[in-house]
């Protein structure tokens, strides 16, 4: 048994935590009130190595592991939520599964600058009709000559408006059902793309996520990903990646969250003491503490699984689930510590509540991985 | 080109606490590259690129400051080298100037040592000027800007930044400078390099490798200054009896 990092992982750690104490954090408030991109900042983790973590140097990426990629999105979300969204969605969702199930050439074209951060990549499943239920996605390909032809809708897409390619699933063959369902690459600025407006949302308002619709998109045949008709069992693989991504975003969230909350009970004073020394006070704080230690060590072996090669898709499902939660609890406690402070705008830790909002909700429902995590233990029936 | 930046692992200001039998409470201290290294690194590193050939990060510490020469490295170093020996654990500053003056003639080819102007944690401002002692070489402290690093004709144009002037020096090379802050904006440390750099074993020499130098001091002892006395408000009706009775306690204090 082994819980340390490698001292390669602690330098990734480092690293990040430095990058973003001095260039994300001071943003993170600013971006929050205004909604406006962060797209220096992508510049400059580009130009460091940070948005291509997890994939070989010979793609553009770190040539870093899971663990690495999941310390880097958790340090990037203590100091910012919004630009952990933007981070993970591009490496987590626009990126991997080019590595995944690319070929050799799509590799060259579009994971290399996306993993070296040339631009910034998304994904495309959700739509106005199919979220959790992604099996009843709307959105149809037909192949045309040597060109696919998309056609449809696609709600709530992470970095669409600024990708600068986007991984949708279509409808390729209507009769198959599911298995119908493929993966197609589209370059950022095809034509007949179109984006809705900059969804106002609760939290991560620094992050763009919009509708997108999809008129008569034509791109090359090759920009198929993967095997035709696998693209739904692709994307369930995607998505177990991706949950890890998220997952280390709750925590660190519930991180930032939960310093904020420590200090606080130290320096606020009430009765003459200060109101750490409160054990309702102490009490949430050392909730707090238990439970981010537990959803990291999820998070980690979930990450370390993948890394070994080994099933990793129920540990994921459970490590986002128990992550968010927690990160939900500790980002409410947080404001309860603040008291009245906690409920200002002043303090940071109203936005990490409303930012956190969206884990367990993104990437699965927590209803979904509970489903999710039940086949897992007791079979295909659950659920159906 | 070889240029050696000599650089210091040092506590992060307000990491460090004192427990009660004034022994240093190693909890919670977090290591960092001196801020002022920092810069001298910095410097190194965009004259290699204009320049070509190396830069060496060197320091004399324990092993355990191997994290920050991994930094440096991973910023763009080149080369690094660690001087580590028992009987190095409680030289003086002199004395560490000779060990390193020794290790850098070991190094031959050394055309320019960097320093920043002080270590955070000892503040002597004396290594620079140490080494540049102990090597005989010119010293040209508090460089604010360098001007030119000729590597051909072998000399140096910087700009010292000192209190109340701008000095413009030339010197032949090799020399010695030590840099002020803000001379250049540091780089972070590449993640592309920290996978290169996480496991290369750090060259490490000892006395024996490094040969003669011995140090005449050592520090002794080490203690927290005394703690500020309690300060003293001057109360009074209206600013002119305020003023009158601070006037009359510092002449009773003897300060004017
Ligand atoms: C900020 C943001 C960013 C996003 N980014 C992306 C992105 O980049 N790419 C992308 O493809 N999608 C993205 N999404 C979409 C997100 O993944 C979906 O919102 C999510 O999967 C839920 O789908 P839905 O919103 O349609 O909710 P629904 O599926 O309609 O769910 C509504 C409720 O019903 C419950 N429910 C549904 N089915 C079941 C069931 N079988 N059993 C039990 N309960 C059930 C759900 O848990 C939930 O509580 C994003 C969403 C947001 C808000």
């Amino acid at each position: 048994m082994q819980f340390d990092l490698s001292d390669e992982q602690q330098m990734f750690r480092q690293a990040v935590r430095e990058f973003a104490a001095k260039e994300i954090a001071p943003n993170a408030r600013h971006i929050d009130e205004t909604g406006e991109f962060p797209t220096e900042t992508f510049r400059k983790m580009g130009e460091l190595g940070l948005m291509g973590i997890p994939f070989p140097e010979e793609y553009g990426g770190a040539g870093g592991d899971t663990v690495s990629a999941a310390v880097a999105i958790e340090e990037v979300a203590r100091a910012c939520g919004s630009t952990a969204l933007a981070y993970a969605a591009h490496m987590g969702l626009g990126s991997a599964p080019i590595f995944m199930f690319g070929t050799e050439e799509q590799k060259q074209r579009f994971l290399k600058p996306a993993a070296a951060g040339k631009y910034i990549a998304a994904f495309g499943l959700t739509e106005p009709h199919a979220g959790s239920d992604a099996g009843a996605t709307r959105t149809t390909a037909r192949l045309e000559g040597n060109e696919w032809v998309l056609n449809g809708a696609k709600m709530w897409i992470t970095n669409a408006p600024i990708a600068g390619h986007i991984i949708f699933t279509a409808v390729t063959d209507a009769s198959k059902g599911k298995n119908g369902i493929s993966a197609i690459i589209v370059p950022g600025g095809t034509p007949g793309l179109s984006f809705g407006k900059h969804e106002p949302k609760m939290g991560l308002r620094g992050s763009v996520s919009t509708a997108i619709m999809l008129e008569d998109v034509r791109v090359p045949r090759e920009n198929l990903l993967g095997d035709p008709g696998r693209g739904f069992n692709q994307f369930l693989k995607v998505l177990d990646g991706g949950r890890i991504g998220i997952g280390a975003m709750a925590i660190g969230l519930a991180q930032a969250a939960f310093e904020a909350a420590s200090a606080y009970a130290k320096d606020r004073t009430a009765f003459g003491k200060p109101i750490g020394a409160f054990e309702s006070i102490s009490n949430m704080i050392a909730d707090m503490a238990t439970g981010i230690a537990a959803a990291r060590l999820m998070i980690y072996q979930a990450a370390w699984l993948k890394d070994q090669g080994r099933p990793f898709s129920q540990q994921a499902a459970m490590a986002k689930l128990f992550a968010s939660e927690v990160a939900e609890k500790t980002c409410r406690d947080a404001i309860q510590v603040f008291g009245g402070y906690g409920y200002s705008q002043e303090y940071p830790v109203e936005r990490l509540y409303r930012d956190q909002r969206l884990l367990t909700i993104g990437e699965g429902t927590s209803e979904i991985l509970r489903v999710v995590i039940g086949r897992h233990i007791l079979g295909g029936f659950v659920g159906n | 080109m070889h240029i050696v930046v000599c650089m210091k692992q040092v506590p992060r200001d307000n990491s460090v606490k004192i427990n009660n039998d004034l022994s240093i409470n190693a909890e919670g201290i977090e290591q960092i590259m001196n801020l002022f290294d920092e810069y001298a690194m910095e410097e190194a590193l965009q004259w290699n690129e204009k320049l070509g050939g190396k830069v060496t990060v060197l320091s004399l510490g324990p092993d355990e400051w191997k994290e920050q020469i991994r930094r440096a490295l991973a910023m763009g170093a080149t080369d690094a080298l660690l001087l580590n020996d028992p009987s190095y654990a409680n030289l003086d500053v002199l004395g560490a100037a000779k060990v390193v003056a020794d290790a850098i003639k070991k190094l031959g080819d050394v055309d320019l040592v960097l320093a920043g102007r002080n270590s955070t944690d000892d503040e002597s401002g004396a290594f620079g000027p140490a080494l540049a002692r102990a090597l005989g070489w010119p010293q040209l402290t508090y460089v604010g800007k360098f001007l030119e690093v000729n590597d051909g004709a072998k000399k140096m144009v910087v700009e010292r930044h000192l209190e109340e002037q701008v000095e413009t020096v030339e010197t032949s090379l090799p020399a010695v400078a030590t840099v002020v802050k803000d001379i250049n904006e540091p780089r972070y440390p590449s993640l592309l390099r920290i996978k290169k750099v996480a496991k290369v074993e750090i060259p490490t020499w000892g006395a024996a490798d490094v040969g003669a130098a011995s140090s005449a001091a050592s520090v002794a002892g080490r203690v927290p200054p005394p703690p500020r006395p309690k300060g003293e408000i001057v109360d009074g009706a209206d600013a002119a009896e305020k003023v009158r009775k601070l006037v009359d306690k510092l002449m009773e204090n003897q300060v004017i």
